[in-house]
């Protein structure tokens, strides 16, 4: 069996997984809060880990995300849920600190900067599948079709349009690289 | 007389109040660094006033939780700050948090879910929303003004075009 840990997993745990968060009236198996010190877990622990609306509340996301890669096993998943930073709802909890967009975990990639590596961190993974969410009103026109299935137009929505035809939610999966 | 308290006064203090600073510079009665505890007891005002600070502090909600123990049951909380699409928003690198006007929903809309993460009590009395000159001439401010669902609609589809000014709320102490 799979061993998948929900981090930040709120009232509604993932079915078969190991619960974290900070509040203790949640479904939580581990109680614990992620911007004071690393996951309390071995290198290599788990299969999957799950992070749904939580990225964009950390203090370091960058510290986050090698910790998610330190317990994760190689070949294993990183799947975050997060607001796009032209969605509203971005900018509807007070305790969002950072309002994210498509590229925002370039750094993390194999030659994620234009053919090259970044030196933030040593810690890789790659993109494995990335689905964009669009409001309710630019699905219906198609562009949400086109955001996710081509590369160009998805950067060209980033840079020209997407403060008109609004984002939603971004969708990411990540496989680590060991 | 009521008692009023200025949170973040710096030099324009509003008439008749207590006013507190982290900075000398200003008109400050009392100096201190209130990020974390107000110097003051519990329920002793009836007025507490936030202007344009709330999106400089580290933690919003501790921060309502302190003005929640220091204001009277009933008291009045006036809370400003730039909406996320005004370039005020973006213009003081202090700035930590861009906010909508929906920022504070959770003090009275769903307040079981998240008691953990604001377990201060207030009720939303009053929120407007200022535009720029452009769209209020168009008439955009007092149609947003009127009803929930145009400000919501307003927040999700137009607000980066018909970009917003300041949000204002008014809060009523809940003990």
């Amino acid at each position: 069996m799979p061993r998948i840990l929900d981090v930040g997993c709120g009232p509604t745990k993932y079915p078969g997984s190991i619960g974290l968060d900070m509040n203790p009236s949640t479904a939580a198996d581990v109680l614990c809060n992620l911007d004071r010190g690393g996951l309390p877990f071995r290198d290599n622990t788990f299969d999957e880990i799950r992070g749904e609306h939580i990225i964009e509340h950390v203090a370091d996301i960058i510290a986050t995300m090698e910790e998610f890669h330190r317990v994760t096993k190689p070949g294993g998943t990183i799947w975050l849920v997060t607001p796009h930073y032209t969605d509203f709802s971005s900018f509807r909890d007070p305790t969002h600190r950072w309002h994210l967009n498509t590229y925002s975990f370039l750094y993390f990639y194999p030659g994620g900067m234009h053919g090259r590596d970044m030196w933030y961190t040593k810690v890789r993974m790659r993109e494995a599948k990335l689905n964009v969410k669009l409001l309710k009103l630019w699905r219906a026109f198609g562009f949400e079709f086109l955001v996710n299935h081509s590369r160009m137009f998805r950067q060209f929505w980033e840079h020209y349009l997407s403060f008109i035809i609004r984002g939603k939610l971004m969708e990411f999966t990540f496989e680590v690289i060991k | 007389m009521p008692r009023i308290l200025d949170i973040g006064c710096g030099r324009k203090k509003y008439p008749g109040s207590i006013g507190i600073d982290m900075s000398a510079a200003g008109q400050a009665d009392v100096l201190c660094d209130w990020e974390k505890t107000l110097p003051f007891a519990e329920s002793s005002f009836d007025q507490v006033r936030l202007i344009h600070i709330i999106e400089e502090v580290d933690n919003i909600f501790r921060v309502l939780a302190e003005v929640h123990r220091v204001a009277k049951p009933g008291a009045r909380v006036t809370i400003i700050t730039p909406h996320y699409t005004d370039h005020a928003s973006y213009c003081s690198p202090a700035h930590r948090w861009h906010l909508s006007s929906f920022s504070l929903w959770f003090f009275s809309d769903d307040p079981q879910e998240y008691d953990y993460y604001a377990p201060a009590n207030f009720r939303e009395r009053r929120v407007h929303v200022e535009l720029l000159r452009l769209w209020r001439a168009f008439g955009f401010q007092f149609l947003i003004n009127r009803a929930r669902w145009i400000r919501r609609f307003w927040e999700y589809y137009l607000s980066f075009v018909i970009r917003g000014k300041t949000v204002e709320w008014e809060l009523e102490v809940v003990k």
